[in-house]
């Protein structure tokens, strides 16, 4: 799929990054600098549509991101003129702006200085409390940046998008019990996220994997990752990533097998070791599927990330290596 | 039975250019009107504060989770629903804790509900206002005669809506009045302003009066609802939810539904 600019630019590869922001130039020739706001503009057929602001809005980030910062500041100003400098939205991309320019810590402390400044005349200017825990988070003071996220979602706890990040930072911390509870908030707004129930199962098994885990603990978490990976396919058909955890966790399962399944009321408990054993072989088949028809390119499966075909692959190619070791 | 002779009643053709014309313009020229001085007079929306906004929002937190407890593993949920009915249940989300238990205060006392209906009222005047001056102007013009004659015979029914203040009762209905034209401007030209202002103006008043008798939306946190009985009344739908996860037996699922 060629990228667009009116999609968020988040999920782009830095090559995809590019080549957005190389339109840059025609983007910005070919609309006009001001939009004028007269009512006799209005009568005629409009050339004003909102998708001119997204595509600014997306245009600058990566424009940002790929480091063309003039046609950024030219992006930012048609934002400004039109919706103003009050605007909360605008505020932060300006203040975006100015952390890409910023060269130093002492000039990100100064904007830091600027958002507190900002946040204390109006507490709730949701798009600059998120800049500010962005930038706090950018300069390694992830403690901060995870009480300022905890109390913005102590005033609007329905705003998936810190609860995930704020999941995201607790993960780094290796807090799981905590990031783990905070993607399941993520859920809970978004119960059918295919790529959350997959997160969370991923959090799980790193959760169950870590070091120093009671057995209680590690029987729970991998019970709960199979079955959020199950669910993660489930709802999408042929998820690479669910596919990949799925393997992983029943592959680990495996050759720890013999350890007894305990019954524990109301938790989840691992399946019998022939359906963990079934739910293997199906990942093995799916994955194997998937690799071979997407590096054929074949209809319908271009869409997989190249890294993550190649990591699947990967797994399947040095289980495949284990299995001759042991045979010989 | 004798044929009822054609009507002819021999209009000055001026009366095209000099009434029905005038009337039209001056219909579209102040719908567009309106459209702007609503834009103008339109407050934007209050800016909620931290409390207000911790209020509501804790509000439909709960509520997704009473809507979604289906992803959540049992304890997770249990954990949840505990620690949500417990602050539901000291009032820790509420706005002002003291005001609890106190009946709602009076709306008409209650500023930021004192503006919602300046809002209204405003809008109100900006539809009533042009109106009553149009229909005076057009009354004390264009009235006693008849403008045009349409094109297809009518029924009798309807002379009293189209030769309204000519009360001629023989008149075949097909003759219209200058008063009749300016009604069938107000309901007719909605399609003109859609193409003039886009989708969303302003100026029709049939949209305007459509919203009033539609279904009041945003009534959720309107004023003069008890926040504290919304969080209450969450509280028991939280209790009587009988959990059960989607993750309950999805291997079995997954094994029987994806053959390779």
């Amino acid at each position: 799929m060629a990228p667009s600019l009116l999609h968020p630019p988040s999920q782009l590869s830095p090559g995809e990054a590019l080549q957005l922001s190389q339109q840059a130039p025609t983007v910005l020739q070919n609309s006009p600098s001001t939009i004028s706001s007269s009512p006799l503009a209005a009568l005629l057929p409009s050339s004003e549509t909102p998708d001119l602001w997204i595509k600014y809005e997306n245009l600058l980030l990566s424009c940002l991101r790929t480091g063309d910062e003039r046609a950024a500041h030219q992006c930012l100003e048609r934002l400004v003129a039109r919706f103003g400098n009050d605007n909360e939205r605008v505020m932060a991309l300006k203040g975006l702006v100015q952390e890409a320019d910023a060269q130093n810590n002492g000039e990100l402390e100064k904007i830091l200085k600027e958002y507190d400044q900002i946040l204390g005349d109006n507490n709730t200017n949701i798009p600059i409390t998120k800049r500010r825990i962005a930038l706090l988070r950018s300069m390694d003071r992830l403690p901060e940046a995870a009480s300022s996220l905890v109390q913005l979602l102590g005033f609007s706890p329905t705003d998936a998008e810190a609860w995930s990040e704020l999941a995201d930072i607790y993960l780094v911390q290796g807090m799981y019990q905590q990031a783990i509870y905070a993607m399941e908030e993520v859920l809970v707004l978004a119960p059918n996220a295919w790529n959350v129930h997959a997160r969370l199962g991923e959090m799980q098994y790193m959760a169950a994997t870590a070091p120093g885990v009671a057995s209680g603990t590690y029987e729970k978490s991998m019970a709960e990752a199979i079955k959020r990976f199950s669910r993660s396919i489930e709802l999408c058909d042929d998820y690479l990533r669910g596919y990949y955890g799925l393997k992983l966790v029943t592959k680990k399962l495996l050759k720890d097998a013999g350890k007894p399944a305990k019954e524990s009321e109301g938790e989840f408990s691992l399946p019998d070791s022939k359906t963990v054993e079934r739910l293997n072989e199906l990942a093995t088949a799916k994955l194997s599927e998937i690799i071979r028809r997407s590096t054929a390119q074949e209809r319908g499966w271009r869409g997989y990330d190249k890294l993550e075909v190649a990591a699947a692959r990967e797994l399947l190619v040095e289980e495949a290596s284990a299995a001759a070791a042991i045979e010989r | 039975m004798a044929q009822v002779p054609a009507q002819t009643i021999h209009r000055d053709p001026q009366l095209f250019g000099w009434i029905l014309l005038p009337i039209t313009l001056v219909m579209i020229l102040t719908g567009i009107l309106r459209h702007y001085a609503s834009v103008l007079l339109q407050t934007a929306p209050k800016r909620l504060d931290q409390k207000t906004m911790r209020e509501q929002r804790s509000l439909l937190h709960g509520i997704n989770v009473r809507g979604n407890f289906h992803v959540l593993s049992r304890p997770s949920f249990i954990a949840r629903r505990e620690a949500l009915t417990a602050a539901y249940e000291s009032g820790a989300y509420l706005k002002d804790p003291e005001r609890r238990g106190q009946p709602p205060a009076n709306p008409m006392s209650d500023p930021s509900s004192m503006e919602g209906m300046m809002g209204m009222m405003k809008n109100q005047m900006a539809m009533i206002i042009p109106n009553t001056l149009i229909m005076s102007w057009i009354n004390a013009f264009f009235s006693g005669y008849v403008i045009m004659k349409l094109p297809f015979p009518l029924t009798i029914k309807f002379k009293s809506m189209l030769q309204a203040g000519v009360a001629t009762r023989d008149m075949d209905p097909r003759w219209m009045s200058s008063i009749s034209w300016y009604f069938l401007c107000i309901f007719g030209l909605q399609s003109v302003f859609n193409f003039i202002l886009g989708d969303n103006n302003a100026a029709s008043q049939m949209a305007q009066q459509m919203g009033q008798m539609g279904p009041q939306t945003g009534q959720m946190f309107g004023p003069g609802v008890d926040p504290d009985k919304q969080f209450l009344g969450e509280v028991e739908n939280l209790a009587v939810i009988e959990h059960y996860s989607v993750l309950d037996g999805v291997e079995q699922r997954l094994l029987e539904g994806i053959n390779v």
